[in-house]
Parts: C-alpha cells; sequence; structure tokens
C-alpha cells in the first residue's frame, strides 16, 4: 500500500519537477485537439495543413524533452514554435475558423485552452511540494482501503471501450444527426464506463457470494431476449 | 475467475462493440440499423450485470 502511495506521490514530485515549457504542454495540448487538429482534418483542408499541425504537434512533444539542457530555447520553442505551426495550420485552412464553420462551445473551449497555454508558459514552474509543508505532522496519511490490482484493468478495458465510441460519426455533415451521434456516444461511453466498474467491484463485496442458480435465474430474461434479437438479426441479414 | 464472470466479461466486450456498431449506423443515418445494435449493446450490459454480480440481495 505505501508502495503505491509513494508511487502516486513521485509521480506528482517528478510533475512537479518539469519546467514551464513541459507544464505548458499540457493545456497546450488541449488548445491543439480544440482548435487546431479540426482545422487541419477538416473536408477542406489540403496536406500542408496536415503537416503544420503535426509539426504544431512535434513542437510542442520536443519542448519538455529540450528543457533540461536549454530551459531558454525550450521556451522560445514551446511558445513561438507552436504559436507559429498553429497559425500557420489556420492560414492554410481559412474557410475553418469561419464563423459559418465554427461551433460555438468550440470556440469558446478554443478560447480557453490557448489561454490556459499563455498562463502556463508566462507563469513561473509550479514549485515541487516540501516535506514541511505537509498538514500532518506524522507522515503521510494511510488509505483505509486498497484498491486491487485486476480491477485497474477492468476499468482501463470500460475506460478504452468508452474511448472507441468517441472515435466514431465525425464527418457527419448533418448538425442534427451530428449532436445525436454525440449524446448517443457520450450516454453508451457512460454505460460501458459504469458496467465495467460495477463488475470489477462487484467480485469482491463482503457479502456471500449468490448461488450459481440465482445468477442465472437473473440473467435469463435479458438473455433470451438477447439471444433471440441476434438471431432474428442473422435472419433478416441471410433472407 | 468463474466461468460466468468470463461470460459476464464477454458480454459487456460485445455490448462495446455492438454499441460501436450502433454508433456507425447512426452516422450512416441507417436508424433501423442503430437502433437493433444499441438495442443489443444494452441488453448484453443488462446480461453481464446480472452475471457477474455475485452478491445476494
Amino acid at each position: 500500500m505505501e508502495n503505491e502511495s509513494r508511487g502516486v506521490l513521485g509521480l506528482l514530485d517528478r510533475i512537479s519537477d518539469l519546467g514551464p515549457a513541459a507544464q505548458a504542454s499540457i493545456p497546450g495540448l488541449y488548445a491543439w485537439a480544440i482548435t487546431v487538429a479540426p482545422s487541419a482534418w477538416a473536408r477542406e483542408a489540403g496536406w500542408p495543413a496536415d503537416v503544420t499541425a503535426v509539426l504544431a504537434l512535434a513542437v510542442l512533444a520536443a519542448a519538455p524533452v529540450l528543457e533540461r539542457a536549454q530551459p531558454l530555447r525550450a521556451r522560445v520553442l514551446s511558445v513561438w514554435g507552436f504559436t507559429v505551426t498553429s497559425l500557420a495550420t489556420w492560414l492554410l485552412v481559412p474557410s475553418a475558423l469561419s464563423p459559418s464553420h465554427l461551433d460555438v462551445v468550440r470556440a469558446v473551449a478554443g478560447v480557453v485552452g490557448w489561454a490556459l497555454f499563455a498562463t502556463a508558459s508566462a507563469a513561473p514552474a509550479l514549485p515541487r511540494l516540501r516535506n514541511d509543508d505537509r498538514v500532518t505532522s506524522e507522515g503521510r496519511l494511510r488509505p483505509r482501503s486498497r484498491f486491487p490490482r485486476g480491477d485497474t484493468a477492468f476499468i482501463a478495458v470500460g475506460v478504452a471501450l468508452a474511448a472507441a465510441l468517441e472515435l466514431v460519426g465525425w464527418r457527419v455533415v448533418a448538425e442534427e444527426r451530428a449532436v445525436l451521434v454525440r449524446l448517443v456516444a457520450i450516454a453508451c461511453g457512460l454505460a460501458m464506463v459504469g458496467a465495467w466498474t460495477s463488475f470489477a467491484v462487484s467480485r469482491h463485496g463482503r457479502r456471500a457470494p449468490a448461488p450459481l442458480k440465482v445468477r442465472l435465474r437473473r440473467s435469463l430474461p435479458y438473455v433470451v431476449v438477447l439471444v433471440l434479437l441476434v438471431i432474428a438479426g442473422v435472419v433478416i441479414r441471410l433472407a | 475467475m468463474h466461468w460466468l464472470d468470463v461470460v459476464a466479461v464477454l458480454l459487456l466486450v460485445g455490448a462495446g462493440l455492438a454499441f460501436v456498431a450502433g454508433e456507425s449506423a447512426l452516422a450512416r443515418a441507417e436508424d433501423l440499423q442503430a437502433i437493433y445494435w444499441l438495442a443489443v449493446g444494452a441488453l448484453g450490459l443488462q446480461a453481464a450485470a446480472h452475471f457477474g454480480r455475485p452478491v445476494v440481495r
């Protein structure tokens, strides 16, 4: 248990060790995903916009690597390199940012993303947590329960399936259908994560396990309808 | 892991794939297929939830 909490704290310490360019890369990635990537991979965009967008991402990734050896150059690369390549992408696809193409929510999210990137780039890096900053005098607090390792795998699969749902249907032309597809994707994704999490948690409940017959009896109506649906689908497909 | 848990995991994976198929059909404006796949996914989730709940109520 202590090893796990040490691992989490170690990760936080490592993030605190990063410089401003590296810390700014997180909101930069968000701003890139909201404003640059949709422009670069729009219908009317050509390959030059794709190249500049990928270059912007590469610059963003290169800055943290360069920061330890050359912090000043890394900062210039992060701020100017990322901004110029993003600007080049927008100039190559001017119609992607026209009011008729730009969704209001995405525009606001993009403004927030760029504001966060600017703040993180301009502000000093977050300092590392020192031992004397702790609230308790008795060292690190101990969690009351342990998070089983198997559960992480189950929840990760659920999250991966939910993320896969979000990758579908981004090229829908009709706005109403596009909104419907996104709503369905979010609802199905939430259901997936909830179901996988419930399954993971139910494996180690404190109460007595239900007998096999009870579990089969409870699930029987759903299984019967599911099998009927699958058979009907196969029959209709073959007819 | 009990064999019913394995069935529950397979149902959960199948439900996820059915949701993806349903969403793809919805994006292609094939509404009947979308409803079919989404119903299959929802039933798969329900069945998996009852298979993999080893607790007496």
